[in-house]
């Protein structure tokens, strides 16, 4: 796989793409990682952000090449021509903004058009914002699509690990697979409140339950 | 084109791209980007269609049809009719030429590209769209796939409801399938049978795309075409042949779960799935293995749907059940193998549940669906022994695999509480069956073991107190049992915890049933319990114990002496200064000092005499005193640091003894056993040492804290003398924080003794509030917002429990304290703080608080002839300041919100004082507060009114004539009004 400027490694390596809606918080996800903030290579008019991100597990070394399309213009730069030769997949969304839940469907037709059959995660970032407009029991897309779902904080930590951790099970063939070293990561910005969260996931786990609805238009207000 | 198509490449993730620089790429993709905006459309067109034809790069390709696509669907730049039909034509022959070995992304985005031309001229423009495209037969694989990649855009593009719509998309989407429907549909259908024919062994792959296109538009063309006795068999052999490949089984599998799950009416739905029944008998059977469990789910939920909809008196709706119970074995199987990737665990258990729902009283052949179910809850809740080792130790992975089974079990255990409603009986004997088994065999395994004790563990919080008191159903056999077992795995941290938790579930058993509390208390101080070698599982079952001698207490008497000696090594162990060997952290609530607790309850017991409690509560006091005695000792000599052993050592006994205390009353220790009392203010008089020798080491004061408030409920009135010292030693170098705590004392020390604790009071008065004024200063809030959020916090605690402390004051007839001379220095910044904050903090619940104060205040301070006001001024304060800018000003403000709660409690309390302000300051009041109002350009005759509603003894609705005046002089000042 040839990737912009970027030298190669003697280990696997996996391009990684990141959509959804603009402010979903997928740059900054990406960059909570150090080592990818150290070598990330900024391609600003190209409309695309290249990360090299790095894991060490169990099974060796692997590194996911994030392609963050974050703050594409809706026609602006190669949008989906980007997604040629995705791997993976992370959707962002944000639990703040019912608008960029209910754009995720769309987001995961466009990339599936380019990628067909590959591993995909469902991200509902800023967990951590105490006014959440997306609660966890009316997350169900990952469930009618076959999507992995994890509620993250991209400005606390929280689950950073989680997507990577899926995508690297997903692509080895292993689901024992598990990260062996700690990743560096950038200090927490927000101390997340864990009994909330755990509330939340109580809910999501309750939400799992429940039956799909025929369509998402109870969020709309 | 040339050009263009180098800039392509270099734009993208090509080859070329990973040698340029940045700056040529940029340059490049500027270079599409302007191709794009600014040629014009007829001469991109022909650019984007020659770099099609002519290019060998995919990248180009791609980039092509995306250019036209935007175009047309954005800008609609397209709109010449010859350029749409030599889009049309160029596009159509691309597809019917299509070679199924190009790549699937350039495929999809020229399908996509074709979906759009349908959605906006099919069928007015041009009306043979479909005809065109549908591949003559015999199908060959590339203009089948490539149809049916059509088919696939056009329902995610325009036709599915999974995705967010505009109107316009919704006709376009209706338009286009009534013309498909009236002419090309059963063509259609003609086709996707045909290729799944011809093409499940020669294209396997083309063959599951065809069928996942059929699958899609199932639910919206005439079931029949697929639903017939041609096509069905077919699908059936597809998904069921050995030789189909998994994408075009599950494909097949596709189409029969979506004829399946076609709306339609009860009946019809009955009809249909006794077809697919009859099609294929003994799909339903486990033997199909799980590639049809999509298949299983879908006909069991809608045989489910039939049945509940027409019920068991009708022959549909029993025919629904039957259908229902011929598939069941099949989705136990799917349910059972535990497969995510075949299975779709979420809906079976969603089914499950469903099913479970409908029933009422179990016949037998559903009591052995309901076994079956157990089983599958009972497996789906086990623990993968893959983690067996990580979950004993609890490291990182086995704390994730904790966190994710407590995730999944939630749903399980709600279905398990379903069916243990629905037949407690079989539920119970399903659960003795497993302990039988668990205990019968040295061989059986951690999980099993957990998974048991754990039904057992949920089982006892859905069946009644009662039922476990009385042991009703197998309950009087199952607790004993439980009681006596050790496992062979007992020493594994799941089990032992579990193990400990199910037996305090069911203790009420054994409040009913005496003979078995030495069992119990076996349990708890043996290696299962106190004694286990993992500290975790002997804190918790410390706790336990704890709770257990709160409910059983005079049971107990009896085993006084046991449970002391058993429980000695641990309470040594807890205070033992030689913390080098203790490196397990623990949670904040479980850290073993609840044995301590455990011990204090014990020897409290009333039923204990008092020899004996004196005997035991001496054994318990006097180490722990000595040990004080001789660390602070050491510590005079050699120093104290704030994280050495000794220091620690020291916290670690002061809470033992604060736990000990939570034992005894004052009833008991000041009242019926005075001896007691004497042994606890000599244990006070030892802490107190500490304070006085090291009163700095924070974390070592906030201990002996806790330690007064118990002091304080406990000895009463007799630890008054004791404290005026303790309170000057916990001011030395005083924080917010350490404020905070001190103030929570004082607060407690105000609401036990009232007005008792004048003098105390009167005594530190002066230095809380000379501490409070520099901590509280107005600079302490505007620097350390922006610098430290926690330093912030803090101070918002602090804020708070000073306002309650002069709440407190206020509410426990120690306002006179305030006008001590000592006192009275502080006194006109405190009113004017009482003022600001009542008037204008942000924290509503402060300005309540303020205002509540006030209000006793006046009730302390004037009566009705101001001569015998105690505090001069006060009154015209109250009139002047109080009431215009805290009972007028700040509700005139439109911050002030009518709709918000605790607004609407602080607005009661705004009219209390009013009333009462009226009630002791008489016309002084009334005419003063008229007068603003009239200021405030309140109408005269509202002015009046309230005069009157004031007088009335009906605060309701003086309060609602207010609230109304309030809106209406805010209305007529229309926002212009500038208060403050």
């Amino acid at each position: 796989m040839a990737l912009p400027n970027q030298g190669t490694v003697d280990y696997p390596s996996f391009k990684l793409v990141i959509v959804g809606d603009g402010g979903t918080g997928k740059t900054t996800f990406v960059k909570r990682h150090l080592t990818g903030e150290f070598e990330k290579k900024y391609e600003p008019t190209i409309g695309v952000e290249v990360h090299p991100l790095d894991f060490t597990t169990n099974c060796g070394k692997i590194r996911f090449y994030c392609w963050d399309t974050a703050g594409q213009e809706k026609f602006g730069g190669l949008r989906d021509g980007y997604y040629i030769h995705g791997q993976c997949a992370i959707i962002m969304f944000d639990v703040t903004s019912r608008l960029t839940y209910k754009n995720v469907p769309t987001w995961h037709r466009d990339l599936c058009r380019v990628c067909e059959n590959i591993p995909i995660v469902l991200c509902g970032n800023k967990v951590d914002v105490k006014n959440r407009q997306v609660k966890a029991k009316q997350v169900t897309f990952h469930r009618k699509k076959n999507l992995q779902y994890y509620e993250i904080s991209a400005k606390s930590n929280y689950n950073f690990e989680k997507p990577f951790l899926y995508l690297a099970r997903k692509l080895a063939g292993d689901p024992n697979l598990h990260f062996v070293e700690a990743v560096a990561l950038k200090p927490p910005e927000v101390p997340i409140d864990l009994a909330m969260q755990q509330q939340h996931e109580a809910e999501l786990a309750a939400a799992a339950a429940q039956p799909l609805p025929d369509d998402d238009d109870d969020l709309i207000e | 084109m040339d050009d263009l198509e180098q800039a392509i490449l270099l734009a993208s993730d090509s080859p070329a791209a990973a040698a340029a620089s940045p700056a040529v790429r940029a340059e490049a993709l500027a270079y599409c980007a302007r191709a794009r905006d600014e040629t014009p459309p007829s001469s991109l067109l022909h650019l984007c269609l020659y770099g099609l034809a002519s290019s060998p790069h995919a990248h180009v390709h791609f980039w092509c049809l995306q250019t036209i696509h935007d175009a047309l669907l954005l800008r609609r730049r397209l709109a010449l009719p010859d350029d749409l039909a030599l889009l049309r034509s160029s596009l159509l022959s691309l597809a019917v030429s299509s070679n199924a070995a190009s790549p699937p992304f350039l495929r999809n985005k020229l399908a996509q590209l074709l979906a759009l031309l349908v959605r906006f001229e099919y069928p007015h423009v041009y009306p043979s769209y479909f005809l065109d495209l549908i591949p003559p037969s015999p199908p060959l694989p590339g203009p089948t796939d490539m149809f049916a990649r059509v088919l696939v855009s056009l329902d995610d593009d325009l036709l599915s409801q999974d995705y967010p719509r505009n109107a316009e998309e919704a006709s376009d989407a209706g338009r286009v399938k009534d013309a498909m429907r009236a002419q090309c549909v059963p063509q259609i259908a003609r086709h996707w049978h045909e290729a799944a024919v011809s093409l499940r062994a020669a294209d396997p792959a083309v063959a599951a795309v065809a069928l996942d296109a059929a699958r899609r538009c199932i639910s919206w063309i005439d079931v029949s075409l697929v639903a017939n006795d041609v096509f069905v068999p077919l699908l059936f052999d597809i998904a069921l042949s050995p030789g189909s490949v998994a994408p075009l089984a599950a494909a097949a599998v596709g189409c029969l779960s979506a004829v399946a799950a076609k709306r339609m009416d009860a009946r019809a739905k009955v009809a249909l799935l006794r077809s697919l029944m009859s099609a294929q008998k003994g799909f339903g059977s486990p033997d199909s293995g799980l590639k049809m469990a999509h298949l299983v789910t879908a006909y069991a939920v809608e045989a489910l749907e039939c049945y509940r909809k027409l019920g068991s008196s009708d022959a549909d709706g029993a025919a629904a059940l039957e259908m229902l119970e011929e598939v069941l074995p099949a989705v136990f199987a799917a349910a059972e193998s535990g497969d995510d990737d075949e299975v779709d665990s979420g809906s079976v258990l969603e089914f499950l549940s469903g099913y479970v729902s409908t029933m009422k009283a179990p016949t037998e052949k559903q009591l052995g669906h309901l076994g079956q179910i157990l089983e599958v809850v009972r497996m789906q809740m086990s623990y993968d022994p893959v983690y067996r080792g990580h979950l004993d130790v609890l490291d990182k992975i086995g704390k994730e695999e904790e966190d994710l089974m407590a995730e999944q079990r939630k749903d399980l255990i709600a279905l398990f509480r379903s069916i243990c409603r629905v037949a407690p009986g079989a539920t119970q004997l399903f659960i003795r069956g497993l302990l039988v088994t668990a205990l019968s065999s040295a061989e059986v395994s951690v999980e099993d073991v957990e998974v048991a004790l754990t039904l057992f563990y949920r089982l006892g919080e859905i069946v009644g107190e009662e039922e476990i008191r009385t042991g009703a159903g197998l309950i009087r056999e199952l607790v004993p049992m439980l009681l006596s077992a050790r496992f062979s795995c007992h020493t594994h941290r799941l089990v032992a915890l579990v193990y400990l938790d199910t037996i305090s579930r069911y203790i009420k058993f054994m409040q009913e049933n005496d003979q078995y509390v030495p069992h119990l208390l076996t349990v708890f101080l043996d290696e299962r319990g106190i004694h286990h070698q993992n500290a975790h599982v002997s804190c918790h079952a410390g706790y336990l114990l704890m709770r257990a001698i709160r409910l059983l207490k005079a049971k107990l008497v009896p085993y006084l002496d046991t449970i002391l000696q058993s429980l000695q090594d641990a309470l040594v162990q807890f205070t033992a200064t030689d913390w080098a060997n203790k490196d397990i952290k623990f949670s904040s609530s479980e850290d073993g000092s609840q044995i301590f607790e455990a011990v204090g309850l014990l020897i409290g017991i009333e039923e204990v005499s008092p020899d004996k409690q004196v005997q035991c509560l001496t054994a318990l006091l006097n180490p722990l005193c000595q040990q004080i005695e001789s660390l602070v000792m050491d510590a005079k000599a050699q120093g104290l640091e704030e994280s050495s052993p000794r220091a620690i050592g020291l916290q670690q006994i002061i809470v033992a003894l604060t736990m000990i205390s939570k034992g005894f009353n004052e009833r008991l220790v000041m009242g019926s056993r005075p001896t007691l009392g004497v042994m606890f203010k000599k244990t006070l008089d030892v802490v107190l040492q500490v304070l006085i020798s090291f009163p700095n080491v924070k974390p070592l004061r906030s201990k002996i804290i806790s330690f007064l408030h118990r002091m304080v409920e406990i000895l009463g009135i007799s630890v008054l003398p004791c404290i005026p010292i303790a309170l000057r030693q916990l001011l030395v170098d005083n924080e917010a924080k350490d404020m905070s705590e001190f103030l929570y004392l004082i607060n407690q020390i105000i609401c036990k003794f009232k007005s008792s604790a004048n003098a105390l009071l009167e005594d530190v008065f002066p230095a809380i509030a000379s501490h409070l004024s520099v901590i509280l200063s107005h600079d302490a809030f505007s620097n350390g917002f922006a610098s430290n959020t926690e330093e912030m916090r803090e101070l918002q605690e602090l804020e708070k429990r000073f306002y309650a402390f002069l709440l407190h004051i206020a509410t426990h007839d120690l306002s006179t304290v305030l006008l001590t001379p000592s006192c009275r220095h502080y006194l006109e910044n405190i009113m004017q703080l009482l003022l600001i904050t009542s008037c204008s903090h942000k924290e509503i619940s402060h300005r309540k608080t303020c205002v509540q104060t006030f209000v006793n205040l006046i009730k302390d301070w004037c009566s009705s002839s101001e001569i015998e006001d105690k505090l001069p001024g006060f009154r015209v304060f109250m009139i002047e300041k109080f009431a215009t800018g805290c009972c007028l000003q700040s509700v005139l403000d439109k911050s002030f919100n009518f709709r918000d709660g605790i607004s609407i409690a602080l607005f009661g309390e705004i009219m209390m004082a009013q009333k009462v302000m009226y009630e002791r300051f008489g016309e002084n009041f009334v005419v003063n507060f008229v007068t603003k109002l009239r200021e405030a350009h309140c109408p005269p005759d509202l002015a009046e009114q309230y005069y009157q509603k004031l007088q009335g003894n009906d605060i309701k609705a003086f309060k609602s004539f207010y609230e109304s005046l309030v809106m209406k002089i805010r209305q007529q000042q229309n926002g212009s009004l500038v208060f403050r």
